[in-house]
């Protein structure tokens, strides 16, 4: 079965982009994966929407003659409020990715365009819809909360990241396992400039669907704070004051972002209410990283967050983690613990990122038996190479 | 397992919570928060020193309790926590926004 068509709508003002949008994504034009449609300014986009009711994500730019993107952005709902916007902003233009976040638009992608960039996060978004659609669809039939959680639990997994950084000098791989009851833990890769890395691992509370739109949120307003400040602990002040500006259910998540830098191995990191991650020594010895006592985010606004750098060595593991990890039981209600967890290190010290994330996996499982998984259970590991450079 | 009683001294009641708390049982935990509390009561004190296991659920019932109590210009506190327990509100940063006390009596001392 041929995978099903989606329309997309690119709205830029400069006519150079229609012949290379249709020539870089020429194969999945081919394919019939995507078919483009082109506007030049707001007003001609809102025409196309209003003819084509066949259209299902938009892609624009901001700056534009006679309507620009994010008055644009304002008006799509009324045509249709299903459909998913993406925004194409300067490089560092946290201003307005704010507001085009604000004004609904559901990722955004920095100039100058790269498009395999771009095929991923349209990828995203048109999963998303698809998981959108079938929420609506569901809505009104729901005949139970267990539909509803399956729903909230692809919306989850739709968000996830699933290539990784591998390089000589360092490599990255994440995993998570959601709980059949509970859908609110995330991860975050993000490139930054100067080939620094954005690293982010999260855990919202609370469950179903209303959990996952709030774990929607904290990931796109994540994303956007963390190409606009230079600095960890200003990303999360930023990000916990945008969570609390619409946050009236008291949902919080506890959320950890820190940023890698591969030629000095300097990890700047800060800590919003999540569990520390462990430094892995390539003896296998491991300690838990420092606290920077921040507060779990969504909860309260104008709260400052402390930052604090170490320093991955060659042949370091860092390993971030959920409670899902340390807080697993078993058929007697022990728990898995951080020593069990240090021990699996202990035992055969990481040499690479994806065995050692799933050698967690499998411990847990084996020790966890019969008991069901109550909670999410999320792994991202970054390994330093031991030679490399 | 969850187990909440209350008693009061004078118009401060003091709510004990036993067992655990997690996403099970967060809601049943709110409704026994919210049917302890009187509407006359000044302030509240949770004691927590009978508490095994608290998940991020059953710490979001506990923020939505204190949060309500302060618009009502109730006072809140927390009390007796155990070594893991208390870690965990350290780590989550919740220390910030709530008193904590290490008794009962030190709890009602603050209030007056």
């Amino acid at each position: 079965m041929a995978e099903a068509t989606y329309k997309i709508l690119v709205v830029d003002d400069e006519v150079d982009l229609q012949p290379l949008m249709l020539q870089r994504m020429r194969r999945d034009i081919r394919s019939g994966r995507y078919s483009f449609v082109f506007a030049h300014n707001g007003i001609e986009a809102l025409e196309k929407l209003n003819e084509d009711d066949t259209i299902d994500m938009v892609l624009s730019d901001i700056n534009m003659p006679q309507m620009d993107g994010l008055t644009l952005l304002e008006q799509i709902p009324s045509v249709d409020p299903n459909i998913k916007s993406v925004i194409v902003s300067a490089y560092g233009d946290m201003k307005n990715i704010r507001t085009a976040m604000n004004r609904g638009a559901f990722d955004f992608v920095t100039k100058p365009l790269d498009f395999a960039d771009l095929r991923i996060t349209i990828e995203r978004t048109l999963a998303h819809l698809t998981e959108w659609r079938a929420a609506l669809a569901s809505r009104d039939q729901l005949v139970s909360l267990q539909r509803e959680l399956d729903v909230a639990s692809k919306m989850q997994k739709s968000i996830l990241p699933t290539r990784f950084p591998q390089r000589d000098d360092f490599e990255v791989f994440a995993h998570m396992e959601p709980a059949r009851n509970v859908g609110g833990d995330f991860y975050d890769i993000i490139q930054l400039d100067g080939g620094r890395l954005g690293l982010c691992i999260a855990d919202v509370s609370d469950k179903g669907v209303p959990a996952a739109l709030f774990m929607m949120s904290s990931r796109t307003l994540l994303k956007g704070a963390s190409i606009g400040c230079e600095n960890p602990g200003d990303v999360l002040r930023e990000v916990n004051d945008l969570l609390r500006e619409t946050n009236d259910t008291e949902m919080f998540v506890t959320l950890l972002y820190g940023i890698y830098d591969p030629a000095t191995g300097d990890f700047n990191y800060a800590n919003g209410g999540h569990n520390e991650p462990l430094l892995i020594k390539p003896d296998g010895s491991s300690s838990l990283i420092p606290r920077t006592g921040g507060i779990i985010l969504g909860v309260m606004a104008g709260m400052e967050f402390a930052d604090n750098t170490i320093n991955i060595g060659p042949g370091d593991t860092l390993f971030l983690y959920t409670d899902g990890v340390s807080e697993a039981m078993n058929v007697t209600a022990e728990e898995f613990g951080m020593e069990r967890l240090a021990g699996i290190f202990a035992d055969t010290p990481p040499s690479d990122a994806e065995e050692t994330t799933m050698s967690v996996f499998e411990a847990v499982h084996a020790f966890a038996g019969e008991t069901p998984q109550s909670d999410d259970i999320t792994c991202l590991t970054l390994h330093r190479s031991e030679s490399g450079s | 397992m969850m187990e909440v009683t209350s008693e009061r001294r004078g118009t401060t009641v003091i709510i004990n919570t036993a067992g655990r708390v997690d996403g099970s049982n967060a809601s049943d935990f709110q409704d026994a928060l919210e049917a302890n509390i009187g509407a006359d009561d000044t302030a509240v004190i949770l004691n927590l020193a009978a508490l095994d296991y608290i998940s991020s659920a059953g710490l979001r019932i506990i923020l939505l309790s204190a949060k309500n109590l302060r618009q009502r210009d109730v006072g809140f506190s927390i009390c007796s926590l155990s070594s893991s327990v208390h870690e965990l509100f350290i780590i989550s940063g919740f220390d910030q926004i709530i008193a904590i006390h290490s008794s009962p009596e030190t709890a009602l001392a603050a209030q007056s």
